[in-house]
C-alpha cells in the first residue's frame, strides 16, 4: 500500500511532465504505467491526478493527442478509476472520470471507442465478474453522455470528416450511450475492413454477456422503455461518431429509428442484430464465426431462434469453416448455457445442428459435455426436449457418399466424404451412448421408484400391450428406447453394441413395463440371430455375424442372464411369499439371509453393467424391500455397504452398530440428484482430467495462446486437436479404425473380437475417462462412494482379481466358437470363493453382545449360542456345550468337543465370540 | 502484448521474423499456421487489404504488400484493430523505406533498413513509434524531430 501511494507520489511529477508533453510515446507509456498503478491503488492515482482531470486539464487535453494507444490507457484508467471502491466516498472525482469515459465513445478510433465500450459493459480483463457485467448493462442503458459545452474533441484525424458546425450544435445535447453505441457499431458493421467488422462483433457479443449477465441477477431493465433525450436524434449523428462511409444508407434502411420514431432499447437493438445479421455475408470465416458469436449472445431465452438456426445450417455447409471455429462456437453455446440456463433446449436445438451439419469437425467431447450440462440444466419440463434434441442425431439416415443435398435442410446429414462418415458414426455412438445413461434422468423412471409392482407387468407379457403401456406412461423413456432398438438393429456394428448397452442400462434402472419390454427386445435379437444363422447363414457382408445376426450375441447373451437371474430370483421371491402367507408363517432369519445374499448378488451384477444406488435399488422387485429391510436392521447392514463391508463380513458390525442408527444418511439422498450424480452430471464431479470440460473452462476463461496445430498432410487449415486427448477413453472407443492398440484398455473395447467380453467394456466404461464413468466422478458423501472408501485395499484386490478370472473366463470367448462360458457363473464363482472365509463368521454372529466377556484364556469353555460351521474347518456348536479350548488366532478359538457332534467332527475352529471360558 | 511479426514472400519462404514472449518450441507451429493462412487467403487479395483471424483469444491480422506478406499476432489489448493500426505502421514505413510499394527483390534489397524500422515499431511485444518520420529519423540515429 505504502510502496504504490509512494510510487503514485513519484509518479506524480513525471506524469505531470509526460502527460503536458507533447511527446505521444512518452505520454502513452507513462498513461499505461498509471492505469497499472491504478488497478492496483486506485486512490492515490485519483488524488495524484486531481488537477488532470478537471476541464481543460492534462488528461482532457490526451482526447486531442494524436495517438490511439494513450486514449485507449485513458479509458482504461477512467474506467478501473469510476468502478473503484475506494472512491466511493469521492463521488465528484468518480464522476469526473466516467464522464470522461463517456465522452471516449466519441472518440474518432474505432479501437478507443470499443475499448470504452467494454468499459461500459465491464468488461476489462479477462476475468468475468457477473455482478461487474450487469452493472455494464444497466449503466449502458441508463446513463446519459452530457457535454457541457463542446467536446474538447478536435480530430486531426484524416479519416474522419465531420461537419463541425453541426456537430458543435449536436453534441450539446446529452445523449443515451445506448443510442451512441448502437449508432456507432451500425456505422462500424458497414466499414470494409475486415478488422473492424470482427472487432464489432465482438463488442456485440460483450454487449450480449453483459445482458446475460443481468438477466442472471434478476435485473430487470425494460426493454421497451423509451430512451430519455431521444427528440432531437437524427441519423446524422452517426457520422459524428466516426468514419462512417455509408451513413446515408442509415436513414433509408432504418426507419424505425430516423426522425420522429420512438427509440427503445429493444429497437435499437433490433437494428443493430438486422446488421449483424446481414454482416454473416462476409467472406472472412472468422468474422463469420464472431458474428454467429455475438448473436449466440444476444439471443433472447424467450425470443424464437429460428432466424439463428437458419444462420448458423446455412454457414455451416460451407466448407470453408476450420473446426477450430467450429468447436470455438460450441464452447460459446456452452458459455452462453451457463450464463443462462433457460436456454438449454435452444443451445441444445443450435448443438443439435452442428451434430447434422458438420459431425466431422467438431468435437464429440464437447458436445457431450453440451448435451450432459444442457440436460441437467433444462429443468423437469425440458428434460423430454432436451432429450429429443440428442435423439434427433439418431434418426439421421445415413448419410449418402457424394450427397451434397444437405445444403438447405437442417435435418440432412451432408457427410459427404468418408472421414466426416466416419466422426458421423462416432458421434451416433456417443449419443446413443448419451441416451442410455441418462434417459431414465430425463424420464424421471427409476427401478427403485417404480409403481408398477412385477406381478402386473408380468401379466402384460403381451407385446402390444406393453408397449401401449409403456408409452402412455412416459413417452420419454418410450421414444428413447424406441431409437435404441432401432439402433440396435440398424447402424454398423459399433453402434449396435453401444445400443445393447444403452439398453441394458434403461433395463437394469427402470422398472416395469419397460424392463420387461427391453428384455423382450433382447432375447428376440438373440433368438431372432440363431434362426438367421441357420436359415441364411450365406447372407454375409463379411463381417463375422457372431452368435446371433447382430454380431453382438455374446454381449447380450451375458446381458440376458443378469436379466434372467433378476426375473428368477423375484418369482422365486413371490412363490416364496406365497407360501409364506398361506402358511402364516413367518420368515425365518435363514430364509432371510438366503434372500439377501441373492440381493446384494443381483445387486452386483447389476453393478457391473451400470451404475445403480446401491442403497435403493432392489434387483428383487418392489416387493422384497420390506424383507431386505428387516434382515438389514436386524444384522445392522448398511444399505449402501451391504455384505461388502468387512464389518458385516465378520459379524462386528453386531457387536459394534448394536446401538447406532448408522447408514443413514444414503436413504435421504433426492433420487433425482443422485442420477445426476450417477450420470456425472455435475461439472465439478467430472474432475478436472475430462478433456473436454478443460477445454470448456479454458474457452470460458479466455485462456490459450498456445499456437495452432496444423496437420501437414491435411488439406483442412487447421486439425482438430483431439491429438492433445490421446488419454481419452471415448476418443479410443470410438476409435474404431485404429489400426495398432496401445494400451490394453482399447483393444478391450474396439477390436470386435474383445467386445464380446463383457468385462473388458466395463471396465473401461469404468475407469475411462472420457464419458464421465460412473465409478470415478461418483460424488463423496453418497452412499456407494463411502462403501468405496471404506473398503480400501481389501477390496481393490478383490475386484482386480475379479477382473483377472473375468478375463481368464473371457478369453476363450475371443479364441472362439464354444459356448461363451457364462458371465454369470463366473460371477457367481467369484462370490463363492469370495464370501465362502467370511461367510461362516458373517452370518450367524448375531444376538445380544451385552455381556461382558473376560478372557482369560482358560482350558475349558462353554458354548453360549449355537454355531454352524461355514467351512470345513469350522465346528458346528449347539448352545451350552463344552468345549476345551486349545488356542486362539485371530477372533477363532480352536476348540475340542468331548464328544462328536452330529456331523461327527471333534475339533475344529469356533468364534471366540461363541465361548465362555470358564477359568 | 505483439507475440509476432512474420514477413514472408509469395512462395510462403519467410523473410523477417520476430516473436515475442513465444516459447521456442510453438514458433514452428505459428510459422506454419500462419503460412498457411496465408497460402489459403492471400491469393487473390489486393494490396494493403487486411484480413483478420483468431485462434483461441490470440488475434491475427495479415496482409499483402507487393510481393510480401506481413502477418501480426497479438493478444490482450493487441486486438484485431490495434493490430491494424500497427500493419498500417508498419506498412507506411516498409513503403517509406522502399519508396514503392516492394517486389521481394526490392524489400531484400533494404533488408536492413527495414529491420531497423520494425525495430523502431516494435519493441519488446509492444507498439512504440507509430510516426513515418519519427521512424525514419530514429534509424538514422536522429533525434525525433519533434523534441
Amino acid at each position: 500500500m505504502s510502496i504504490t501511494s509512494s510510487l503514485a507520489n513519484f509518479l506524480r511529477p513525471c506524469s505531470d511532465f509526460r502527460i503536458s508533453c507533447g511527446d505521444p510515446v512518452a505520454v502513452r507509456h507513462a498513461m499505461a504505467i498509471i492505469t497499472d498503478i491504478a488497478t492496483r491503488d486506485p486512490n492515490s492515482v485519483a488524488m495524484a491526478l486531481g488537477k488532470h482531470i478537471e476541464h481543460g486539464g492534462a488528461l482532457h487535453d490526451i482526447l486531442r493527442l494524436h495517438d490511439v494507444l494513450a486514449r485507449l490507457c485513458l479509458a482504461r484508467l477512467c474506467y478501473v478509476l469510476c468502478r473503484a471502491r475506494a472512491l466511493d466516498e469521492r463521488p465528484g472525482i468518480k464522476f469526473q472520470f466516467t464522464s470522461l469515459l463517456y465522452q471516449l465513445l466519441l472518440d474518432p478510433s474505432d479501437r478507443v471507442c470499443f475499448e470504452a465500450m467494454f468499459c461500459i459493459l465491464g468488461k476489462f480483463d479477462n476475468t468475468e465478474r457477473t455482478e461487474e457485467r450487469a452493472a455494464g448493462w444497466i449503466r449502458l442503458t441508463r446513463e446519459v453522455l452530457k457535454l457541457p459545452e463542446a467536446p474538447s474533441v478536435t480530430l486531426k484525424d484524416a479519416s474522419v470528416k465531420l461537419n463541425r458546425e453541426k456537430r458543435a450544435s449536436k453534441a450539446k445535447h446529452p445523449q443515451p450511450l445506448m443510442k451512441l453505441v448502437i449508432r456507432r457499431l451500425e456505422s462500424s458493421f458497414r466499414s470494409f475492413s475486415r478488422p473492424v467488422l470482427h472487432a464489432a462483433a465482438r463488442v456485440v457479443q460483450e454487449m450480449g454477456k453483459s445482458r446475460a449477465a443481468a438477466y442472471a441477477l434478476g435485473v430487470q431493465v425494460d426493454e421497451a422503455m423509451q430512451l430519455h433525450s431521444s427528440e432531437n436524434d437524427d441519423p446524422p449523428d452517426s457520422q459524428l461518431m466516426g468514419s462512417s462511409k455509408s451513413a446515408e444508407s442509415h436513414k433509408t434502411l432504418f426507419p424505425s429509428t430516423g426522425p420522429g420514431g420512438i427509440d427503445t432499447i429493444a429497437s435499437l437493438l433490433a437494428s443493430l442484430l438486422e446488421v449483424v445479421r446481414t454482416t454473416v455475408a462476409c467472406e472472412c470465416v472468422y468474422v463469420r464465426a464472431m458474428v454467429i458469436k455475438a448473436l449466440i449472445w444476444m439471443q433472447n431465452p424467450h425470443e424464437s431462434f429460428e432466424e439463428l438456426g437458419s444462420i448458423i445450417a446455412s454457414e455451416l455447409s460451407d466448407p470453408a469453416w476450420p473446426s477450430t471455429q467450429l468447436n470455438d462456437i460450441l464452447l460459446t453455446l456452452h458459455a452462453r448455457f451457463k450464463a443462462t440456463p433457460d436456454m438449454a433446449v435452444t443451445l441444445l436445438e443450435i448443438a443439435r445442428i452442428f451434430a447434422t451439419k458438420v459431425p466431422g469437425k467438431i468435437d464429440a467431447d464437447v458436445l457431450q459435455l453440451l448435451w450432459k450440462t444442457c440436460l441437467a440444466g433444462a429443468g423437469p419440463e425440458g428434460k423430454h426436449t432436451a432429450l429429443e434434441a440428442v435423439t434427433i442425431v439418431l434418426d439421421l439416415p445415413p448419410p449418402q457418399p457424394g450427397s451434397r443435398l444437405g445444403l438447405v435442410s437442417v435435418d440432412r446429414v451432408s457427410a459427404s466424404d468418408p472421414k466426416s462418415a466416419l466422426a458421423l458414426q462416432r458421434l451416433v455412438q456417443a449419443a446413443v451412448w448419451f441416451l442410455g445413461e441418462n434417459a431414465n434422468y430425463a424420464a424421471s423412471e427409476y427401478a427403485w421408484e417404480s409403481a408398477t409392482p412385477p406381478a402386473t407387468a408380468l401379466m402384460m407379457l403381451d407385446a402390444d400391450k406393453m408397449v401401449a403401456a409403456a408409452s402412455s406412461r412416459n413417452p420419454t423413456l418410450a421414444g428413447a428406447l424406441t431409437r435404441l432398438q432401432r439402433c440396435a438393429f440398424s447402424g454398423s456394428w459399433e453402434v449396435r453394441i453401444v445400443a445393447a448397452q444403452a439398453l441394458m442400462t434403461i433395463a437394469i434402472r427402470s422398472g416395469e413395463p419397460y424392463r420387461l419390454q427391453i428384455y423382450e427386445f433382447l432375447h428376440a435379437l438373440s433368438l431372432g440371430g440363431v434362426q438367421s444363422q441357420f436359415s441364411q447363414s450365406h447372407f454375409s457382408n463379411g463381417e463375422d455375424q457372431g452368435a446371433s445376426g447382430t454380431g453382438i450375441g455374446s454381449l447380450i447373451n451375458s446381458m440376458l442372464k443378469v436379466l434372467d437371474e433378476m426375473y428368477r430370483a423375484q418369482d422365486d421371491l413371490i412363490r416364496d411369499m406365497r407360501n409364506h402367507d398361506n402358511n402364516n408363517q413367518e420368515w425365518t432369519d435363514e430364509e432371510l439371509k438366503k434372500l439377501y445374499e441373492n440381493h446384494e448378488k443381483l445387486l452386483d451384477l447389476a453393478s457391473l453393467f451400470c451404475f445403480v444406488p446401491r442403497a435403493k435399488y432392489l434387483p428383487l422387485g418392489p416387493t422384497s424391500a420390506k424383507l431386505i429391510d428387516i434382515y438389514r436392521n436386524r444384522h445392522n447392514i448398511g444399505a449402501s455397504t451391504g455384505l461388502n463391508d468387512p464389518a458385516v463380513a465378520t459379524g462386528i458390525s453386531d457387536l459394534v452398530y448394536e446401538s447406532k442408527a448408522a447408514h443413514m444418511e444414503p436413504e435421504t439422498i433426492d433420487p433425482e440428484l443422485a442420477m445426476a450424480w450417477a450420470a456425472g452430471l455435475d461439472d465439478d464431479l467430472l474432475g478436472t482430467n475430462a478433456p473436454a470440460l478443460k477445454k470448456v473452462n479454458e474457452f470460458l476463461a479466455g485462456a490459450g495462446i498456445e499456437a495452432p496445430d496444423i496437420e501437414e498432410e491435411d488439406e483442412s487449415l487447421m486439425s482438430r486437436p483431439s491429438v492433445v486427448y490421446d488419454d481419452l477413453w471415448a476418443k479410443s472407443f470410438l476409435e474404431t479404425d485404429e489400426p495398432e492398440e496401445d494400451d490394453g484398455r482399447s483393444s478391450g473395447t474396439s477390436s470386435p473380437e474383445s467386445t464380446g467380453s463383457v468385462e473388458t467394456s466395463i471396465s473401461s466404461h469404468f475407469g475411462g475417462l472420457g464419458y464421465p464413468s460412473l465409478f470415478s466422478s461418483r460424488p463423496s458423501g453418497y452412499g456407494v462412494s463411502q462403501n468405496w472408501e471404506n473398503k480400501s485395499g481389501n477390496d481393490a484386490t478383490r475386484f482386480s482379481n475379479a477382473s483377472s478370472t473375468f478375463e481368464a473366463a473371457d478369453y476363450p470367448v475371443r479364441e472362439e466358437t464354444p459356448p461363451p462360458p457364462s458371465y454369470a457363473s463366473a460371477v457367481l464363482g467369484r462370490f463363492d470363493t469370495f464370501e465362502n472365509p467370511l461367510a461362516g463368521s458373517g452370518a450367524q454372529s448375531f444376538g445380544s453382545q451385552e455381556e461382558d466377556r473376560s478372557s482369560q484364556n482358560p482350558q475349558s469353555g462353554k458354548a453360549l449360542y449355537d454355531f454352524t460351521a461355514g467351512g470345513d474347518d469350522e465346528l458346528s456348536l449347539t448352545a451350552g456345550e463344552e468345549v476345551e479350548i486349545d488356542d486362539e488366532v485371530d477372533g477363532w478359538y480352536y476348540v475340542k468337543k468331548k464328544r462328536p457332534g452330529r456331523d461327527g467332527r471333534m475339533a475344529g475352529l469356533v468364534p471366540v465370540l461363541y465361548i465362555s471360558s470358564s477359568s | 502484448m505483439l507475440l509476432a511479426v512474420l514477413f514472408t514472400n509469395i512462395e510462403g519462404n519467410i523473410l523477417v521474423e520476430r516473436f515475442h514472449g513465444v516459447p521456442a518450441e510453438e514458433r514452428l507451429h505459428w510459422r506454419s499456421f500462419l503460412v498457411k493462412l496465408g497460402a489459403d487467403n492471400l491469393r487473390r487479395a489486393k494490396s494493403e487489404e487486411l484480413f483478420v483471424a483468431t485462434h483461441k483469444s490470440v488475434y491475427i491480422v495479415y496482409t499483402m504488400l507487393g510481393d510480401v506478406s506481413i502477418f501480426i499476432v497479438g493478444k490482450d489489448e493487441y486486438d484485431e484493430l490495434t493490430l491494424s493500426e500497427v500493419m498500417c505502421t508498419i506498412i507506411s514505413s516498409v513503403k517509406d523505406v522502399c519508396g514503392r510499394t516492394p517486389t521481394e527483390r526490392l524489400f531484400l534489397d533494404k533488408y536492413g533498413k527495414i529491420c531497423l524500422c520494425l525495430d523502431e515499431i516494435v519493441w519488446k511485444g509492444m507498439l512504440e513509434n507509430t510516426d513515418k518520420t519519427r521512424i525514419r529519423n530514429l534509424t538514422r540515429l536522429k533525434p525525433p524531430t519533434d523534441i
